[in-house]
Parts: structure tokens; sequence; C-alpha cells
């Protein structure tokens, strides 16, 4: 039963990477909401005007994996984890070289 | 004798086109003074800027306004877009602004669905049911059960910011009834969607691009100047287009094999070493792959699949390479011919690639820049929303902000993966520009609810629960517009009314505005036009006057050459010849040309293909009076041996069938079609009891299967076969 359940879990997870090629595992949608809510009070008003076309997935994704190096992270303050995983998400697949690209910002 | 206009004819047009213009207005019940106008005075008109609307296009206009009626509109010497013309079909806007059959007031269906049966209610009214209904909607089924349709319309992007702000990702525009199979190919090997510079170009292939009458400006003008000029333009298409008739040469191709046509140019450039070898090397990956996907494409395959000489494609190759990078495959625009469509139009684009055209005069330059600032908003986030959009999971490579109609259409009839059940339309038509009709009104007798906002009695609204009254372009004030015009670089636009609106027709944004406040997200909408423009010009504060001075304002436009040595917006920052992307998907990293399937029945032995008229602009405009003059019904295009074959002679009467539904139509017999093809235009045989010119003819989208592109969703509109039978015939 238990090994079962793994391979039926492994197939789960080939499919999905297999659909998802290119998308991170946030939630995408929740991400640009967010991504509004909490970094456009300052990006595209005091900070530089940043959209997910702003950068590569490549590029998006080096700089979440240390979002500590990031410049304003002081002002990430209340941003949960599963947060910047959404906002990340977005950014990545909606990034200038990803298969559907922000349009301007 | 053909009812097709000559381009003789076409370019008498405008004066025509003009005069009568100035007799619809005339004649109009608005204005009995001006029937009293003496014609030798001198005009006493006022000279308004205005921005056509009878197209995509939108070339910039004079209206000619006197005592608060257009008289005449001419082109805007200023609006370089459009090599300051105007044409047919836009000197026939004046039409739209006066048919007497126009939509008047808020119209609620009384009747069962598509019957004509309408209670005239008031503006209040009608925005309490439509926000209710909309309320309904998103209690019931989530906020995603509403689908939100806006066509090529400057006021389009406050339908899609309305849709946000309600929160429904179910969005769909014109693009995947038209162009998006074009859009996927090059933003899957260029990494964006580039510009043809045709006016410096030495050599143009049109691949099934009628450009000569389906108009594009400045395209369309620049390809007559440069063949002027001594350039070389070949036209692939298995019709004797316009564009055929005027160009170097015309090769009448079997439909459905461009991709072997691209191959074998590809094989010839490679073979002989004819490419732009250090761009190639610098800006490019995967020509080893290349080399050897092609190595067989031979021009003498070519020949067997194209039916084009293979000596000719030699030739082309070697002319199209020798005049590069002035040189091109035109990219095309509509481009929902086939179910492989996307690698069909990743063979353009590769060609293109060999040539090292990218950012040359005369090849493919990238989207200059506009500067049109978006005006941010901040939309909520509905937690109990489904994941994605209702046809996320129809094809691998999806637009997510254009959707497919056609797999949306599925989705609302099947009710999965969850039910859709109202539907915002404006100011586009699936019901006569999606194929199969008979499917898109099942669709809409799926729905609890549709709204439907034109000017006009389009199938679509005739179809709907509540029609509401739409200005003319040349009524309302609107947004600013970027359009792009070739390497010249990109013109803002924006509208003001030349005349206040007529009837009880209200602008889409302030429908939308009081909608917003109704459904409890007014704050979406918290501005007027005037100072939504403001925001978007912020980046020029000159910008304004220029456009009261000139109509149109030009933002500064970078030279050519400056993406020299950047990376392009693609995975491995290079033009993808072989696609990484494709191959960890599981799709065909290099384009595979796959024959055309024959059609499956011996009776059904044409395949149908589409087109266009320069006085048409489909459904939208054969309703037009002046238009309808030159165009009034459309014919089928058929073969003169095989109308002999099948006993039909000019001008009979012609039954069409294929799996999708049936028409009857006046044949041409013509040999300007391949025996295998035939033709007709959209836009006819239409259903609307308030579009009684358009009700002649057959209506395509009666006809045509409804395929679609397995890449991007895009509509396939050239995979119909369809028989053909004098009417009375056994």
């Amino acid at each position: 039963m238990k090994r079962s359940t793994s391979i039926f879990a492994a197939i789960v997870l080939a499919i999905a990477t297999v659909g998802m090629a290119f998308a991170a595992e946030g939630n995408a949608r929740k991400g640009k909401y967010l991504y509004r809510q909490k970094c456009r009070s300052c990006h595209g008003v005091s900070a530089s005007d940043l959209s997910p076309n702003s950068k590569t997935q490549a590029e998006w994704k080096k700089l979440f994996a240390k979002p500590e190096a990031i410049k304003c992270y002081k002002d990430w303050k209340g941003v949960t984890p599963e947060e910047k995983t959404d906002i990340f998400t977005y950014l990545h697949d909606f990034a200038k070289d990803s298969p559907s690209p922000a349009k301007c910002n | 004798m053909t009812s097709h206009i000559s381009r003789r004819d076409f370019l008498r047009l405008a004066g025509a086109a003009a005069g009568a213009a100035a007799a619809t207005a005339a004649n109009a019940a608005l204005a009995p003074q001006a029937r009293a106008a003496a014609p030798a005075q001198a005009p006493q008109w006022e000279s308004k800027f205005g921005v056509c609307d009878m197209c995509f296009n939108r070339c910039g206009l004079i209206a000619r306004v006197e005592k608060g009626v257009i008289r005449k509109l001419d082109p805007n010497p200023k609006f370089t877009k459009s090599r300051g013309m105007l044409c047919a079909r836009g000197n026939a806007g004046v039409d739209q602004v006066y048919d007497p059959e126009r939509l008047k007031t808020p119209l609620l269906r009384t009747g069962k669905r598509g019957e004509g049966r309408w209670k005239e209610v008031g503006w209040d009214e009608a925005l309490e049911i439509c926000a209710g209904r909309m309320k309904d909607i998103a209690a019931k089924y989530t906020r995603c059960g509403m689908l939100f349709s806006a066509g090529a319309d400057t006021q389009s992007q406050f339908v899609n910011r309305f849709a946000e702000a309600f929160g429904s990702y179910n969005v769909t525009s014109h693009e995947s009834l038209c162009l998006l199979s074009g859009n996927r190919a090059f933003v899957d090997t260029f990494g964006e969607v580039p510009l043809p510079d045709v006016k410096n170009s030495k050599y143009v292939i049109l691949a099934g691009a009628n450009r000569l009458e389906a108009l594009v400006t400045p395209d369309s003008m620049d390809l007559v100047s440069i063949m002027k000029d001594g350039a070389k333009v070949v036209v692939l298409d298995p019709r004797y287009t316009k564009s055929a008739a005027l160009a170097s040469e015309w090769h009448a191709i079997h439909p459905g094999t461009d991709l072997a046509f691209m191959l074998a140019l590809a094989h010839v450039i490679i073979a002989e070493k004819l490419y732009d070898a250090k761009f190639v090397a610098e800006r490019t990956s995967g020509l080893d792959k290349l080399s050897a996907h092609v190595a067989d494409k031979t021009p003498q395959w070519a020949e067997g699949e194209t039916g084009i000489p293979a000596a000719d494609i030699a030739r082309i190759a070697r002319e199209l390479a020798a005049a590069a990078p002035a040189a091109m495959v035109y990219p095309g625009r509509r481009s929902s011919d086939y179910e492989n469509s996307t690698q069909i139009r990743r063979g353009f684009a590769i060609v293109n690639a060999l040539l090292g055209n990218w950012d040359r005069p005369g090849g493919l330059v990238p989207p200059r820049p506009a500067g049109v600032k978006k005006v941010p908003f901040e939309p909520p986030f509905y937690d109990d929303n489904p994941p994605g959009r209702v046809d996320a999971k129809g094809v691998p490579l999806l637009f997510d902000d254009e959707g497919s109609f056609v797999l949306t259409r599925d989705a609302v009839i099947k009710g999965a993966p969850y039910p859709v059940k109202g539907w915002f339309v404006y100011k586009t038509n699936p019901m006569a520009t999606a194929p199969e009709r008979r499917k898109t009104r099942e669709m809409i007798e799926a729905l609890d609810f549709l709204v439907v906002a034109d000017i006009a009695m389009s199938d679509t609204a005739w179809m709907a629960d509540l029609v509401l009254p739409m200005p003319s372009a040349l009524e309302r004030q609107d947004p600013v517009q970027a359009l792009q015009a070739g390497a010249e670089g990109a013109c803002l636009v924006w509208r003001d009314p030349v005349i206040a609106p007529l009837h009880q027709s209200r602008p889409v944004f302030e429908v939308l505005k009081a909608l917003s406040g109704k459904l409890g997200f007014p704050e979406a909408f918290d501005f007027d036009i005037a100072t939504y423009r403001e925001k978007q010009l912020a980046a020029f504060p000159e910008a304004a006057e220029i456009l009261k001075r000139d109509g149109v304002f030009y933002p500064p436009n970078p030279p050519l050459g400056t993406t020299d040595g950047q990376p392009f917006k693609t995975p491995s920052q290079k033009i993808e010849l072989y696609s990484n992307r494709y191959a960890d998907m599981g799709l065909d990293p290099l384009p595979v040309y796959q024959t055309p399937k024959p059609s499956p029945d011996a009776g059904r032995r044409f395949r149908l293909v589409a087109g266009r008229s320069a006085c048409v602009t489909q459904a939208s405009s054969t309703n037009n009076a002046l238009l309808s003059e030159f165009e009034p019904e459309n014919t089928l295009w058929l073969n003169e041996d095989s109308a002999k074959e099948l006993g039909v002679r000019q001008g009979d009467l012609v039954q069409v069938e294929s799996p999708a539904g049936r028409g009857e139509l006046k044949a041409l017999v013509t040999p300007k079609i391949r025996k295998d093809t035939v033709y007709m235009l959209s836009g006819f045989g239409t259903i609307s009891g308030q579009l009684k010119r358009s009700r002649v003819g057959a209506s395509i989208v009666e006809l045509m299967e409804s395929r679609h592109d397995a890449i991007c969703g895009n509509s396939a509109i050239h995979e119909t076969f369809v028989s053909v039978k004098k009417k009375g015939a056994a």
C-alpha cells in the first residue's frame, strides 16, 4: 500500500513537472496581488519601477534563492514565507524570457 | 465578370466614398438643414482630429464637421503611420455613425434568445440588471464564472481592468481568433514579436499574407512604394489575390505547405553558406541541429509538397540571402490557419534569423519604445476562485492574458473544469468570427447571462440578454494608445469627441465605472479619462499639447541597431533556432513538417480558405451602406475547371457543406484559385435582424470546423474541407 502510494505520488509529481515545466511552485495569481500590495508601494514610486519582465527567470530565481541579500529586504517585514513564494512565482512565471512575458508593469 | 472591385476602382473609392459619406450625413434626419446647403459654396466646416475605428489599424483622420454633423473624413497628413492615407473603409466610417440601424437605447430581451424581441430600458435599469446578474453569478459560481471578451478597441483596456478588479481570470480578445500562432512562434524564437521594416526592404516574401487587401498601415503602402523602387515581392497564396497581381512573382502554393517551403529555404541558405555567419554564430543557438534537421529538406523535396518548382525555391533562397539583411519573410498577422501554425510560423522566424535581419533596416525590428505609462491599481484577491483560467489545460503554451476562445467556448459548453455562466462582450462578435457558429450558439445557450456592448446589433448582440448601445469612435473621449509603425517608431494617439454622442449611447468606460461602484470596487475606476491620460503621458509633458495640435505624438525613437550585443529575451538569451523550451515540454524543438492531411471525405474535395477584401473588416463592416456597394455579398471563388466538372456556371447559386454546417451563395467561377481550394469572405450570412444588408450570402463561420493550434490554442480556420454543388443538383 505504502509503495503504491509513493509510486502514485511520483507519477503525479512527474505529470505536474511536465505540465508546469516552467512554473514555480507558488500561486502566481496571488503573487501578483501580493506584489501590488507589498512591492509596488515603493517600486514604481520611490524605488526602481520593477515588473516581472524586468528580469529573466534565472535572475529571479537567483535573487529569491537568497532574499536576505536583496537591498530592500529590511522592508519586507510581515511578508510570510508562503507569500514570498507566491510573489516569486508571479515574477518568475511572467519574466521577460518566460513563455508569457508580462506586458510592461 | 467579378463582383470584386478592380485596383483602379479601389483607388477611386476614397473619393467616391467621401462624397457618399457627405450625402449620408446630409440625408440623416439629424441634419435637415444640411440639405439646403448650396453645392457651390465653400464648406463652412470645422476640422477636428480623430482616429479611425473601421479596423484595428487606427489611422489618424480629420473629421469635417458642419453644424454638428460629420460631412467627410480625411486623412491626417501628420499621421505618418498611414502615409497620409485613409482607406475606403476609413472614408466609410461616416456611415457607421449615421447608420439608421445603429443601437440607440439599452435593450432587454423579452423573447427567446435570438428571437429578436426586446424591450427598451433606461440606463439606470440596464446597469442595475447587469450588476445584479454579475453579482449573482459571482456568488453562485465564483468570480471566474464571468467571462470578459473585448475587441480591438482603445477602451478595451478598461474591460480587462474591470475583469481583474471583478476577480475573473477568464478574459479573451480577438487575438486567439487571429494572430496568436505568429506571436507564439516569434516569442519562442526571438523572445518578442518583431515589426517588419517593409519601407527599407529589398526583398519580401509574403506567405499567405494578402497585404494589399488586408491592409496594415504602413506595411501595405510601403510594399507598393518599395516595388516601385525595384524591391522584389514574392507571394505564396493558393489564390491570385491583389497582392499576387501586383507582386514580382506569385506561386499558387498547395495550401498548408508553407513550412516545407521555409525548410527548403533554410536548406539552401545553410547548404550554400548564404547565411550571416557572424550573426548566426554570435546571436543564435542551435544551428548544428537545424542543419541536420533540414539536410534532406531540399528544394526538390519541397517541390513535391508545395507544387512550387525546385529551381524557383532555390533561386528565391539565393535572392533572399543576397538581399539580406534588407530582406525578410514577412511575419504576417492573422496566423490562425492550421493545427500546427505555431510550428509553421517558427519556420518563418527561423529563416529570418538566418538572414541576420534583426534590428536592421529592411529587416525585422524589435517593437519601438512607446513610453505610455500604465495606470496602476490594486485589485482584490478572491481566495475562493479556482486556480486558473477555464481553458488553462487545453494546450501547453497558452498566453495567460489572451487565452483561447475556441477552448474557452468548449469549457463553457461542458461546464468544466468549472462553470462559467456570464459573459460580458464589448465590441467583438464571436458569433460572426469564431468557427462553427452552432457551437458559439451552444455556448451562449449554456449561459445565465450575456451582455453585449456595441455600436450595432451584431450577431452576438442578437443572442444577448442585455444590449448596451455604444458611441462610435467619433463620439467619445479615449485614453492614449500607442501604435507601432515599423522601424519609424511608435506613435501615440487619443480621441476627443468630434460630435456629441448620438442617441442614448454611453462609452464602455462610463458603463464599467458605474458597474464598479455598484459591485463594490469603485477604486478601480476612481478617475476620469482626462486624468487617466495625464498619467499615461507622465513621461512626455509636451505630448498633450502636441496631440491637440497635430492629432498624433511621436515619442523618441532609438536608431536601429541599438540592441546589438544585447541578450534576446529567450531562455538561452539567443535567437532559438532550436527551442530548448519546446524540447523540455515534449514539443518538437525544431519545426517538423507534416504533409497536410487530405480530406477525410471524397465528397468534400475543397479546402476552404479565408481572406479579406480591402472593403471588408469581417462582420463589423459588411452592413455599412457605403462599403456594401463594393462588396454587396460574398461569393464562392471556384476554379473554372472544378466548376466545369460540377456543372456550375458563373453566378450560379451553390450549396457548400462541411461537418460544421452549410451555406448557400453565388459562385465566382475564376482561374484565380487552385482547383482544390475555395474561398469566401467572412462577415456575410449574418443572423441579426438589425444587420439587413449583410444577411445575404453565406456565413463562413457556419462552415468552418472548430480546430485549434495545438501549442497556443489559436483558432485554426484552414482545416476545413467542404463539398460544393450547384443548387438543385443531385
